[in-house]
Parts: structure tokens; sequence; C-alpha cells
């Protein structure tokens, strides 16, 4: 079933770019890994999601119906925490806790209870006081609080330590074992492989590429180290995107799969030989070159 | 929602009331001491100098300020009146883009809740501010009177109402520009230059007959004091303006702000 859906998504800031094509569609369930650098335009997709800014044209679907994400109904069923958490710093944890659960027409005491122990919130505290972590945990509660359908995500672990992450992700596993969908916007690939089932790649507000992590693990991707007194001839001929070099070694990112690899290497005096698999960063690299 | 925002414009209300009771206070309690019969007399001479187009500008021609209610019927008026001014002003351009300015927008925007309701929930508490600065400030000048003097009740009790008709514009006024901005740090100036471009029109179109017209370019025409002091009664039809013009731009307010970019 599928929970939301964007189709060629595009919007321009007068005469700006903002995003220009932005279709993607997540199955019930998903969680999907929305990847690209800062400026590609992840944050405009996921406000033109939430409504914030209005798209140029495009359409977005939610359960099947075009979204209104004016319509308090479907707010309901969809959380949302910001790249930026901004909180009222005038309010403490536990009344700004109060306040966003007088919006929700049912009992979501019991689930802020359970993620206020997760991630070891302190409710007394006042949002003025916050860490830049800790503020992001409290937005982590307030989007997951009154189990929405759709969960959205934004850089959310920017600001939190190693072990808030694990718990974060342990999280959204559970999220996902109940069945709630998840966009995940990240700059770093190797964070979201491990929750992620579907990955889309977004560049200049363009998706280049959507695939299932595991499709993208198995790319013909890897790094090829040779040692050769060959080495200058080999650079040359092969025309590979080169990593790293010193004396009569050099390190290439591959891409033209192991066999043709070996057909082209028969030609030249080699060494030594290692091929080894890419790791996800210089993959996002590669994507975005 | 309506108690939050109750809470976040309380500072604000409480200050501005302060600063209208603090002043008003000092007037009325040494008043008694600086209007004496040779201080009257001396006045007396300096008003004659003055020409009466200007006295008719602050109502001077119609109450003399040899009493704590004659200075509250000239001069006083127009002081409250641009106070009530700038405050309604300032609440105008901040209650919603107090949000964006904030960025709390985001989080706002996030709950189960319609923008339009969002507005709603902002304009009445607002109003419900405004209206309580003219009333508790009304009582508090009552008393005062009530206190230094003999006075006309019905005339005072019509005259301490004739702010609303002001704030209220100012008010929407300021809340439909603001639906064009995204920082509170540009509407200062906005609201400030309204308020006293309005009040310095409204003077000048009293000076001469010329450029009477200008009055119908200022918000302080339908504060219609001189027909309250001169007739004892509100000129209704400047109530319907007040009204319409409010109604006109929270309705603008609504429109524009249902479309509005919020990031």
């Amino acid at each position: 079933m599928v929970i939301l859906e964007i189709k060629h998504l595009k919007k321009y800031y007068g005469n700006f770019k903002g995003i220009e094509n932005v279709s993607l569609k997540l199955d019930k369930g998903d969680i999907y890994g929305f990847i690209g650098p800062n400026g590609a335009g992840k944050s405009t997709t996921i406000r033109t999601i939430m409504g914030l800014i209005n798209k140029t044209s495009g359409d977005i679907y939610f359960n099947g119906e075009k979204l209104d994400s004016n319509d308090p109904l479907i707010k309901e069923k969809i959380g949302y925490l910001p790249s930026e958490v901004n909180l009222y710093d005038d309010m403490t944890v536990s009344e700004l806790f109060d306040y966003h659960e007088s919006f929700y027409n049912k009992d979501i005491s019991k689930r802020r209870k359970e993620l206020v122990r997760l991630l070891k919130i302190n409710e007394s505290k006042k949002i003025e006081d916050l860490s830049l972590g800790n503020l992001k945990k409290v937005g982590i509660v307030l989007s997951l609080m009154h189990s929405p359908e759709l969960l959205i995500l934004d850089e959310p672990t920017s600001g939190l330590d190693p072990i808030m992450q694990k718990t974060l992700h342990n999280i959204l596993i559970q999220e996902k074992e109940k069945g709630t969908t998840i966009l995940y916007s990240s700059h770093v690939l190797s964070e979201v492989s491990n929750v992620c089932d579907k990955i889309g790649f977004i560049k200049d507000g363009v998706i280049i590429k959507e695939d299932l992590i595991e499709n993208i693990k198995k790319d013909n991707y890897t790094y090829l180290t040779i040692s050769s007194k060959d080495v200058s001839r080999i650079k040359k001929d092969l025309k590979l995107e080169v990593k790293d070099e010193k004396d009569n070694e050099i390190k290439f990112i591959n891409n033209i799969g192991v066999n043709e690899l070996i057909k082209k290497l028969a030609n030249y005096n080699i060494d030594k030989l290692l091929i080894e698999d890419i790791s996800l960063e210089d993959l996002f690299v590669n994507y975005y070159k | 929602m309506i108690k939050r925002e109750f809470k976040t414009n309380f500072k604000s209300f409480i200050i501005w009331l302060s600063i209208l009771i603090i002043i008003f206070l000092i007037v009325y309690l040494i008043y008694p001491y600086i209007i004496t019969d040779d201080t009257m007399k001396s006045l007396d001479e300096m008003m004659k100098v003055f020409p009466p187009e200007l006295l008719k500008a602050f109502n001077m021609d119609l109450a003399s300020i040899n009493s704590a209610y004659g200075w509250l019927k000239s001069e006083g008026f127009m002081f409250i009146l641009i106070i009530t001014g700038i405050y309604s002003s300032m609440l105008g351009s901040s209650v919603v883009l107090k949000e964006e300015n904030d960025k709390t927008i985001e989080y706002l925007e996030s709950l189960p809740i319609k923008r339009s309701n969002i507005l709603t929930n902002k304009i009445i508490v607002s109003i419900i501010y405004i209206i309580l600065m003219v009333v508790i400030f009304g009582i508090f000048n009552y008393v005062s009177l009530l206190i230094s003097g003999d006075f006309n009740h019905r005339e005072y009790i019509l005259l301490s109402v004739t702010p609303l008709f002001v704030a209220l514009p100012f008010f929407s006024i300021n809340l439909f520009i603001s639906t064009f901005l995204h920082k509170t740090r540009k509407t200062i100036g906005i609201s400030l230059g309204l308020v006293f471009l309005s009040y310095v029109l409204s003077v000048l179109s009293e000076l001469s007959t010329k450029v009477e017209f200008l009055k119908y370019f200022s918000i302080y025409t339908l504060a219609d004091t001189r027909n309250v002091i001169t007739n004892t009664s509100i000129n209704s039809v400047m109530v319907i303006i007040s009204l319409i013009i409010t109604l006109i731009f929270i309705l603008a307010s609504y429109i524009r702000y249902n479309k509005k970019e919020l990031i």
C-alpha cells in the first residue's frame, strides 16, 4: 500500500531553483533514505510536503489522496522533525509536551512517557537551557508522540551523540515494525544504510538514483589497488578515477566491473592487485560528481 | 492555544499599560501643584499666542487645561491615542510574525490545526488585550478623575472608548502588512511610521482648510474626540468605518496568510 507518493514535484523561488523534479514512492512500513548533499533540495521537498512552502508544480499523494497539508485530520497522521529544531524558549519541556498533547483528540501521554524514558529527557528543563542534542531529542519525541502513520525526519541525527543515534535507529526500526512509514533525510549515506530499505539520491533538485539499499551496495563500484612499474601507463589507459597514489602504487575507484577489469589488466606487469568493496561514503561522493 | 497566546503577549501588555498608567499618575499627582491661579494666568496668556488652528488640532479650543479633566480631554487623549495606536500596531505586526521570526512556525505548522485557526486564536487574544488596555486604562482614569474633581461622566466614558476605533484598524493593517514579511525587525519601523504619519496627517489637516483633505489618510480621524466633547456622543459613521477597515484587513490577512510561504 502506497502511503506517500510524490510526482514531478517542482519548486522555484522566483527564478531560483529549489527543486526541479522530485518523484518518489513510499510503501507502508518503508524507511526511505532521502540522501543528498547540502543544498540538493531535501529540505525544500520536505517543507513542500509539510505545506510550509507552496509547490510550483507536481503532485503529492498521502494514502492515495491529494495531500492537503492544512487539514488537521491529515496532520494528525504525520510526524515531522525539522533539521533545525526551534521551540518555545519560555516553556519547560514538560509544558511543551502538555501543550503538544492538547492538539490531539486522543491520549498520547503513554507514548510520550515511553519516548522520554528511551531518550533520557529531563522534562523539568526549560527549552532555552537545552543543548542542541537535547533539543533534537525533544523534537524527536514531538514528532513521534502521536504515533503517526508517516514520519518525516530531516537530518534527525545532527547534534546527537553516537549512543543516541543508535537509540533513535532502534526506535525507528520498532516504528517500522508497527507499520509506520518513514522518510529519512540525511547527507550521510552510511548513517541511513543500517535502517533504510530504499534510498533515493537527490542532486540539484532532481532524484538521480533510487533503489533498494541491497542493490546499491551490490553496484559495480569497487576499490582497485595496483602495484606495478607500469602505473603511469595503467592510469593513462584505464582512465579510472584516482583515489590515492604513492610511488608505484595507485588506488582507483573502479566502476567497470571486475571481469572487464581483469581482462584489461592482463596486458600489464602487475606486482600486486587488491580489489575491495567501496565505502558507502565514496559511493555517495561518486554519485555527486 | 489561546491560553498560550495570552501568556506570550501578557508581558508586552503589562509594559504598555504600565507606561500609560505611570505617566498619567504622575500628571494627576503633580497637576494640583502646577495649576495655580498664577500659572493659569500665564498659561492663558501663552495660549493667546498660538493660532486657533493649532489649538484646535489638540482640542485646546474646546477644553481648558485648568483641570486634570481639561488636560485629559486635550493633550491627554492625544497621548492615549498615540500609545494605544503604537501598542496595537506592534501587536498586529508581531502576533503572527513572531512564530516565523523565532522559527517556531515549523513546529506550529506540524500540529493538527488549520492555518486559519492559528490566525483566529491570535486575533482573538490580540483584540481582547487591546480592549483590556482601553478598559483598564479607562477605569484608572475614571477613578483618578473622581478623586481629583468634578467631570462630565457620560462625556468621559464616551471619550475613553474612542481609542478602540483607532487601535483596531491599526492592529488589522499591521497584521495584514506582516503577512508579507518574515522578520519582525522590519515591522517595528513600519508600525511606528504608520502611527506617527497618521498622527502628523491628522494634526496638519486641522491647521488649514487647504490641507483638510489629509484627514482622509489618517486613522486618527476615526477617533472623533471633538464630536464627543462637543455633542457628548460618538460619531457612528466613524465607528462603522473603523470596524469596516478592521474587518477588511483581517479578512485580507486570512487570505494572505493561508497562501503564505512560511519559511
